[in-house]
């Protein structure tokens, strides 16, 4: 009997809408930087082009609407298949900054939620210095995440992207 | 040199609105416009580092961070006894309260209280601390001598802030994902009314000179205005992006925007917009002096404490404390 309550439990769990919002107790942060021997205004041309990220690695392709407005979206649809859906919340051409909030994504190609992120590009005109700066929660909303969708594995999952972004921004800029 | 790889979004000064407010100031008899300050300075402030797993002391009339206290669970919750001589920090990895000796600056006692322990306060009359359960959805009553869980109240679904009353008879909870704030006898510790909120509150502040009381609604970019005498829901008021809580000095509501690395500063009489004031990035906790002049507000991306001057406005020093600063509570002692 208590082993039939339990199993509709979770089948009545899995029929709930999760709460969009809810998250895990303990924000995470990446913050990383790189410096780029390349004109800043020449990096900034394309890290702020919000339409196109075919500078990240991971990228196959980008599509989306609202230019470089806030507001606008995008779709990333990675090289492995996995989509992830953003939109643009913040950017200053003056300053050479943007911020993002990913609006949908399947814990399975990103373990995380809630997640937003900042590109900030500062230099002159020999030396540039990118950095990228994401906030975010875990995969699992609830308690007693499984490892693939603990802290660790959401803090692993976005290093790799914003490092590996890095490298690949100053790899195209710096030739090789 | 940080700051300027930040976004600058500039501060808006709506000239007409804040001459309203300063009128507002000198005005008397319309309610809350009395608030003044009532007590002597605050002297350090208790910062909760999560990513960092500690506590921050910080001394405010030096403006330095005098120690830094490991403390582990990934702390977020703070409230200080009616003494002064404990900080309590709510760290909801770890699953414990912990009780810090603020004449030592040392943890004296931990104990084991629920499976998400995150918002917490003190009863300021009776020093019984309160502790809200982000997963249980309930409410824990903690004996301050043993740190013993002593009663039990379920509230809404993810309850974060907790505030009392300063007679110490009534405890509210921001439940976050049941977009309300539960009352709670802190007598019988029976659930006495719900009040509605915007979408996802999540800090609560308790204004007593205006008897009101103020949720910051993460979802709806808003704050909910609830009269406590009534226990109604008075407005909802547009700030920034992400709001986590909100303080209160001279006539002024300072609004924290996660989002937005800025506060939103509202006429608490008018409830009309005063000034966004720009900050270091994800600013959390916030907390008014008892003197009314400053107010202070944990960065938890910046890694700051940051210091607003009440009377200008603007942003007069900034602490390097622990990592991700978070604050969440009262923090000022």
């Amino acid at each position: 009997m208590v082993r039939v309550v339990a199993s509709l439990m979770v089948a009545l769990a899995a029929l709930l809408p999760v709460a969009a919002e809810a998250h895990g107790p303990s924000r995470q942060k990446v913050v990383s930087k790189i410096e780029i021997n390349a004109p800043v205004d020449k990096v900034w041309a394309t890290v702020g082009n919000f339409q196109d990220m075919s500078w990240h690695p991971a990228v196959a392709k980008t599509e989306g609407t609202g230019g470089n407005d806030v507001g606008a979206t995008r779709k990333l649809t990675l090289q492995s298949g996995g989509v992830i859906n953003e939109k643009l919340t913040k950017y200053s051409a003056e300053e050479r900054g943007l911020a993002y909030e990913i609006t949908d994504v399947d814990v399975k190609v990103l373990p995380v939620t809630n997640y937003s992120a900042q590109m900030n590009v500062s230099g002159t005109a020999e030396k540039t210095i990118v950095e990228w700066r994401a906030a975010f929660y875990r995969g699992f909303v609830n308690n007693d995440p499984p490892p693939e969708l603990s802290d660790e594995a959401a803090v692993k999952a976005v290093t790799e992207i914003v490092q590996g972004g890095l490298g690949a921004l100053k790899k195209k800029f710096e030739g090789g | 040199m940080a700051r300027a790889h930040r976004i600058f979004w500039a501060a808006r000064l709506q000239v007409g609105q804040f001459f309203f407010a300063v009128l507002s100031l000198v005005a008397s008899g319309v309610p809350g416009s009395v608030w003044a300050g009532e007590g002597s300075a605050a002297s350090a402030a208790y910062v909760t580092n999560q990513i960092g797993n500690s506590l921050s002391i910080v001394d405010l009339a030096t403006e330095k961070q005098v120690a830094e206290i490991a403390i582990g669970g990934k702390p977020a919750g703070i409230a200080m006894s009616p003494d002064g001589r404990s900080a309590y920090v709510a760290a909801p990895d770890g699953r414990e309260v912990i009780a810090i000796d603020t004449a030592s600056r040392s943890v004296i006692k931990r104990a084991a209280v629920g499976k998400g322990p995150l918002g917490i306060a003190v009863n300021p009359t009776t020093g019984a601390i309160y502790v809200a359960d982000w997963y249980e959805h309930r409410l824990y009553v903690v004996d301050p001598a043993t740190l013993a869980v002593t009663a039990t109240v379920p509230t809404g679904q993810s309850p974060s802030g907790v505030a009392v009353t300063a007679d110490g008879t009534t405890i509210l909870t921001a439940d976050r994902d049941s977009n309300q704030v539960s009352v709670i006898d802190a007598a019988t510790f029976k659930v006495q009314s719900t009040i509605a909120t915007g979408e996802r509150p999540f800090g609560i502040t308790i204004d007593e000179a205006a008897g009101r009381a103020y949720t910051a609604n993460v979802a709806a970019n808003t704050i909910t205005v609830i009269d406590l005498k009534s226990r109604t829901h008075l407005s909802d008021v547009p700030v920034g992006l992400r709001p986590y809580a909100v303080a209160r000095a001279a006539n002024l509501l300072f609004v924290t925007n996660q989002h937005d690395e800025s506060v939103s500063v509202i006429d608490a009489v008018t409830l009309q917009p005063v000034k966004t004031l720009r900050v270091g990035g994800f600013p959390e906790g916030i907390e008014a002096d008892p003197t009314g002049s400053t107010i202070w507000v944990a960065c938890w991306d910046a890694n700051t404490l940051e210091k607003i001057d009440v009377a200008t406005l603007s942003v007069t020093a900034r602490i390097p404390v622990g990592e991700g600063p978070r604050a969440f509570g009262k923090f000022l002692r």
